[in-house]
């Protein structure tokens, strides 16, 4: 036990919790933005998966990790838009409408990689480089909290201020007010004259870019190159993270930071003769409680009144 | 940029407007009015005249097929609400427009927030909230969320959303259906003071009676046309109404004095705790078989807590329910249907119908599961089909075939296989709510015509309605609700006026309590033991 | 008398538009698929490749030699079985995204009786598919219940059983369950008895791993049918899927009806589980569902949730999967084409408002003609 507290405690696995968490955060953010405006974005896996294969072949061509980057977020941003136009001008169910478009993203970058570089596996064959970190100066003189922060991944910072920026657009900022608005009663917005179709396309295009800095950063932040459907599920995870946070900027961050603190978590157990696979079910495990428990206490509090008044 | 107005001429006028809607339907014709600045204008007609098409048409949430519309005397093309807007003109929908995670402050400035460089400025939005409500009359509090404060004060916010965005012509789209008498009256205040500062209002409604009484001219419209343009002052309710359906209009009731027989329905000591809503406070009360009794009240006051309760959509807190001897204040909702309870429900849309299925799906809702519908865990669609067929053509509803969507029916129709799935089923008793809420004068008669009909045939009828004609009209008995406890018992209705029913709804007039239980046995005590 | 003549007119006038939005909404169908296939076409040639022997083979392919049917049999079991898995579901307005979940508790429980307990023949058979479409039930039932007793959202609880059954059946693989002494991962063999009968030995040509379960399929289609239009059960699943509060108001239990819908669907995913076990491997395999699962979604999706047209669609999109196999064979085009035409598709059929467009338009072409 006391070597799990060890490893718990070391700076190296709350580095690692940064790291991991990384695209959780974005992703979700992502789901957020899209949830709030009123389209449920169930595509966010397609979105990251094309961003991070957009990113790593771009990157590798051009020989620009910045161009790399910026055209695998346009691209996530494009499937954003994609979906706000289906759900919006063509009717389409956007619950169908995401996975359609997560199957497209997966055909679409399996077949690209394959004419481009005739690999089936990905793009290990193409020198693509990494995302910068950042050197804060004399951080890592601070003592474990220079060793956690220091050499983490610029996307990884975006990652963390994006909690508190997306608080700040929900309700600070008129398009915040827009969005919200269109989200929960879209008659209301646009009797007051707010383009609401303008407003939820924008909405998606940010939900895209988020989850598109999330790819980018699974193909460009720690490994550089793409490979095979590499987002493995996170942003359904993510998606996950948006409900369990109860649709607030903070309570997504929470999430989204304990799912990646628990598969970090799992990578660091798996190294001490424990079952890797039962360890890296934890999360969910613990997420599916949790889910209940609020619940259920939301279902008897809303009880409990009146059995509490009635005696 | 309201400069661009006119100098003379009208507020707001249309000239030779027509709007055809994609399936066909020619919902307004040729329509040509004139309101000049500073009327108040009432609007009237019946369901589907056409009159909010055409303040859709004025507030560019539609656009006119041919024909011209004219705010501040020049002719114009609304694109949308927003263009609209611009031109000063300002709509309060029926369905109120809110946001309701919003705070009254946040809704009034949506769309027209107060900041700098695409931020909020809260603080100004409360600020403009509040001397806005002040200069106007109309009591608000910013800070409050939406969804937490009154139906009234959800109205005054859009009204002060209107002026927040300098309207000179404000829309009223039927502005009084969820308003207490008295919060009618504080708008009427505020509408005429509103009027006397120089708006133009347009006032949409089909109570004639609160049109005589705030209104400088009555416009009516009948299928899609304007018929008449009108001083008030010349106009009687039976003059407009009579305009309005094109017949002299009389919606008197025939029917015989009831022949109450034993007691169907026995409501002891109950009590209801609601956590959102209105709670209840020691109701007691009798329906006999074969008489109808009314529930007056204003709308809010308990009155849907009261009929769900009694279909067993909720639980009450304490005191004892009984249906023909049978306690049902511990069944589900299965449990009333099958001690005998039929409900209409108020919000037909809502809970009544499931709107995407077919009309014979929904006829069959409490019986699906029984001969002679379903044998032997078998659910046999030729008798389902038969079944609505028969109540189809006995219920007059009209549809091309049974297996329709719901949803593609009028509001009359629709209401008529909510009624016909209640009154088949021959409940002991039948819980009305608001029966002919939307739906049109000739399903409306019918209504009536099946509600005395049901109670001939010996069923126990609790009519709950928002509209007192209607109340006198039928109840045998009449029942006053306020804040959740009965203050008023009728028990002989003729003679009986609005104004003193109307009082009591106010809760200036009131029963005692030896009144209110009078001839009620106390059985209901030992039940409770 | 009018009146009788105006219903007489309106009943015609009513049909009339039933059979003509049918008519659209077939061809749409067709427009669409040939939409899709022109799309891969455009993409094939913008690439270099060679579109047309890619077709070939494609669309050929899968008919050419017998035991390529079977192989598209064998897959369309499995991936129908899914779409109906989630099919029950759906019509109670319930987004279970748990067929993965259900699916591996199937396979397991089959494989645990068809590996380690010693039947009588038949009854070897019936009885590891009775456990695993137990099992999926039980599957289903978690997070049916979840949703109707505490309201707890069912996509983050499906989404999360899914990741946790994955996790805990891999590791079962790779550690108890292994074949002892054997390099490869994967289980002991079922024991001869519980396999289900490959359909060559009915036909008398190779036809691959294809099963009995295909029939086992087709009735459990039909069962599901009946379930949905001829059951008070299914009449219940289907009202609280259109309106619940309706339902409610009917004196229908909501919340029963939602557990059903999941227990009925988990069975059915865990009945493909049992397929795959009993049938295609017949043994436990890692990764044993693949994508199916999510493809069973999209199966469902594309039938509207019925369960005779989820036949229909999971036979076609079966065929495009072993087609798009053959046409990476012998051709220089990959696979992956296929998931692009399959998710063209999908999101041209879920684009609702096309047809609508269309039958409004021949609609106002047939009133302008009178």
């Amino acid at each position: 036990m006391s070597s799990v507290l060890d490893v718990v405690l070391s700076s190296a696995f709350l580095a690692a919790v940064l790291r991991v968490a990384t695209p959780y955060l974005l992703a979700a953010f992502g789901g957020l933005v899209a949830e709030r405006a009123g389209i449920s974005n169930i595509g966010l896996e397609g979105q990251m998966l094309s961003a991070a294969c957009t990113g790593a072949l771009v990157a590798g061509y051009s020989g620009s990790v910045t161009a790399g980057a910026v055209c695998g977020i346009a691209v996530a941003a494009l499937l954003g838009l994609l979906l706000a136009a289906l759900r919006l001008e063509l009717g389409a169910d956007a619950i169908i409408a995401g996975i359609g478009l997560n199957l497209l993203a997966s055909g679409a970058t399996a077949y690209t990689v394959f004419t481009f570089l005739d690999d089936k596996g990905g793009t290990s064959g193409l020198k693509s480089g990494t995302l910068p970190t950042v050197a804060l100066p004399g951080i890592e003189s601070i003592p474990v909290l220079g060793d956690v922060l220091s050499g983490q991944n610029t996307v990884t910072w975006l990652a963390f201020l994006a909690a508190p920026a997306v608080a700040w657009l929900f309700y600070r900022t008129r398009f915040g007010f827009h969005l919200r608005a269109v989200g929960e009663m879209p008659e209301a917005a646009a009797s007051v004259g707010i383009a609401v179709r303008r407003v939820q396309y924008a909405g998606l295009a940010l939900s895209g870019a988020l989850a598109g800095l999330a790819g980018v950063f699974l193909s460009m932040g720690y490994v550089s190159f793409f490979v095979r459907d590499m987002t493995a599920g996170r942003g359904f995870i993510a998606l996950a993270a948006v409900f369990l946070g109860g649709l607030r900027p903070w309570g997504v961050f929470l999430a989204a930071l304990g799912f990646g603190a628990a598969e970090a978590l799992a990578v660091q157990l798996g190294t001490l003769d424990v079952p890797p696979q039962l360890v890296s079910t934890i999360p969910y495990a613990l997420t599916l409680v949790a889910l209940a428990v609020y619940a259920w206490r939301r279902k008897r509090r809303g009880a409990g009144e009146v059995t509490a008044a009635s005696m | 940029m309201n400069e661009s107005w006119g100098d003379a001429g009208a507020a707001v006028a249309a000239r030779a407007v027509t709007k055809t809607y994609g399936n066909g339907v020619r919902a307004v014709r040729g329509v040509d009015l004139q309101v000049p600045p500073g009327e108040i204008r009432a609007v009237v007609g019946e369901n589907g005249a056409g009159k909010s098409t055409l303040m859709k048409l004025f507030y560019g949430l539609e656009q006119p097929s041919s024909g011209e519309i004219l705010i501040g005397g020049r002719p114009r093309v609304l694109r949308g609400p927003g263009a609209a807007i611009a031109l000063g003109v300002g709509m309060v929908h029926q369905n109120l427009m809110l946001v309701p995670s919003f705070t009254v402050a946040q809704n009034v400035v949506l769309g027209v927030e107060p900041g700098r460089r695409g931020l909020v400025d809260v603080k100004a939005a409360i600020e403009t909230t509040a001397r806005l409500a002040q200069e106007s009359g109309l009591a608000v509090d910013p800070v409050a969320r939406v969804d937490e404060v009154s139906v009234g004060m959800r109205q005054r916010t859009e009204i002060l959303k209107a002026l927040h965005r300098k309207a000179r012509v404000l829309i009223l789209d039927e502005p009084t259906a969820v308003l207490t008498p008295q919060e009618t009256e504080d708008l009427f205040a505020a509408v005429r003071r509103l009027r006397d500062g120089g708006m133009t209002v347009l006032f949409i409604s089909h109570k004639l009676r609160e049109v005589r009484e705030i209104s400088d001219k009555v416009s009516v419209m009948r299928a899609g046309s304007l018929v008449a343009t009108v001083a008030t002052a010349d106009a009687t309710e039976r003059s407009l109404a009579a305009m309005m359906v094109g017949r002299d209009l009389s919606l008197d009731v025939e029917r015989a004095p009831a022949r109450p027989a034993g007691t169907t329905l026995r409501v002891r000591n109950l009590e209801y705790r609601a956590v959102t809503g209105q709670s209840l406070h020691g109701l007691d009360f009798d329906v006999a078989a074969g008489e109808i009794v009314g529930v007056a009240g204003i709308e809010g006051n308990g009155q849907t807590e009261l009929a769900e309760i009694l279909a067993g959509l909720r639980r009450p807190t304490a005191g004892t329910v009984h249906v023909d001897g049978t306690d049902t204040a511990g069944l589900d909702v299965a449990g009333h249907r099958g001690a005998g309870v039929g409900y209409v429900p108020e919000d037909r849309l809502h809970d009544g119908a499931a709107l995407d299925e077919s009309i014979a799906d929904n006829l069959v809702v409490d019986r699906h599961d029984r001969p002679p519908l379903a044998r032997r865990g078998i659910l046999r669609p030729k008798a389902v089909r038969a079944h609505a067929e028969q109540l189809i053509s006995d219920y007059a509803i009209r549809t091309p075939d049974p297996s329709v969507p719901v949803r593609s029916l009028s509001g009359g129709n629709m209401q008529k296989v909510i009624v016909a799935r209640e009154l088949s089923a021959g409940p002991r008793l039948l819980i009305a709510s608001q029966v002919t809420r939307g739906v049109d004068v000739g399903a409306m008669r019918f209504m009536y015509e099946r509600l005395v009909e049901a109670r001939d045939q010996g069923a126990a009828v609790l009519l709950i309605s928002a509209d007192l004609t209607e109340l006198l009209a039928l109840s045998d008995r009449l029942l006053v609700i306020k804040d959740g406890g009965l203050v008023a018992r009728f028990d002989d209705t003729t003679g009986l006026t609005e104004k003193r029913v109307g009082l009591c709804m106010l809760g200036v007039e009131r029963h005692d309590r030896e009144r209110l239980t009078a001839g009620q046995d106390s059985a209901g005590e030992g039940a409770r033991a | 008398m009018t009146a009788t003549l105006v219903e007489t007119e309106d009943r015609r006038a009513y049909r009339a538009t039933r059979r003509r939005d049918l008519a659209v909404d077939l061809s749409m169908t067709l427009a669409t698929i040939l939409a899709a296939l022109a799309i891969g076409f455009v993409v094939m040639l913008a690439t270099g490749k060679d579109p047309v022997r890619a077709y070939e083979a494609m669309l050929t392919g899968p008919l050419e030699r017998s035991f390529r049917v079977g192989r598209w049999l064998e897959d369309a079991t499995t991936l129908t079985l899914l779409g109906l898995s989630v099919a029950i579901p759906f019509r109670a307005r319930q987004i279970s995204l748990g067929a993965e979940s259900q699916l591996y508790a199937g396979a397991l429980a089959a494989a645990m009786v068809a590996i380690f307990v010693p039947l009588p023949p038949v009854v070897a058979v019936i009885v590891p598919l009775v456990a695993a479409a137990a099992a999926g039930a039980g599957m289903g039932l978690v997070p049916g219940a979840m949703k109707a007793r505490l309201g707890a959202n069912e996509i983050v609880a499906t989404l999360m059983l899914n990741a946790i059954a994955v996790r805990v059946y891999d590791y079962l693989v790779n550690g108890p369950l292994k074949q002892p002494g054997s390099t490869a991962v994967h289980s002991d063999p079922i024991r001869p008895d519980s396999a289900l009968t490959p359909l060559q030995e009915w036909f008398g040509v190779p036809l691959g791993r294809a099963n009995t379960g295909f029939v086992l399929m087709l009735l459990t289609a039909v069962a599901l049918w009946l379930l949905i239009t001829r059951t008070p059960l299914g009449y219940r699943i289907r009202m609280t899927g259109s309106n619940p509060d309706f339902a409610e108001y009917g004196g229908i239990r909501v919340p029963r009806a939602i557990e059903w819908s999941f227990v009925i669907g988990g069975a059915v995913a865990g009945l493909a589980g049992a397929h795959l076990v009993q049938g295609v491997y017949g043994r436990l395999e890692p990764g044993l569902a693949g994508s199916l699962a999510f493809e069973g979604i999209v199966v469902a999706l594309l039938a509207r949730n019925n369960p005779l047209v989820v036949v229909v669609a999971g036979l076609f999109y079966s065929y495009l999967r072993s087609g798009g196999d053959i046409m990476e064979q012998q051709t220089d085009v990959g696979t992956e084409i296929v998931v692009v035409i399959q998710a063209v598709i999908v999101l041209l059929v879920t684009a609702q408002a096309l047809p609508d467009l269309l039958k409004r338009r021949i609609a106002r072409r047939q009133a302008g003609v009178r």
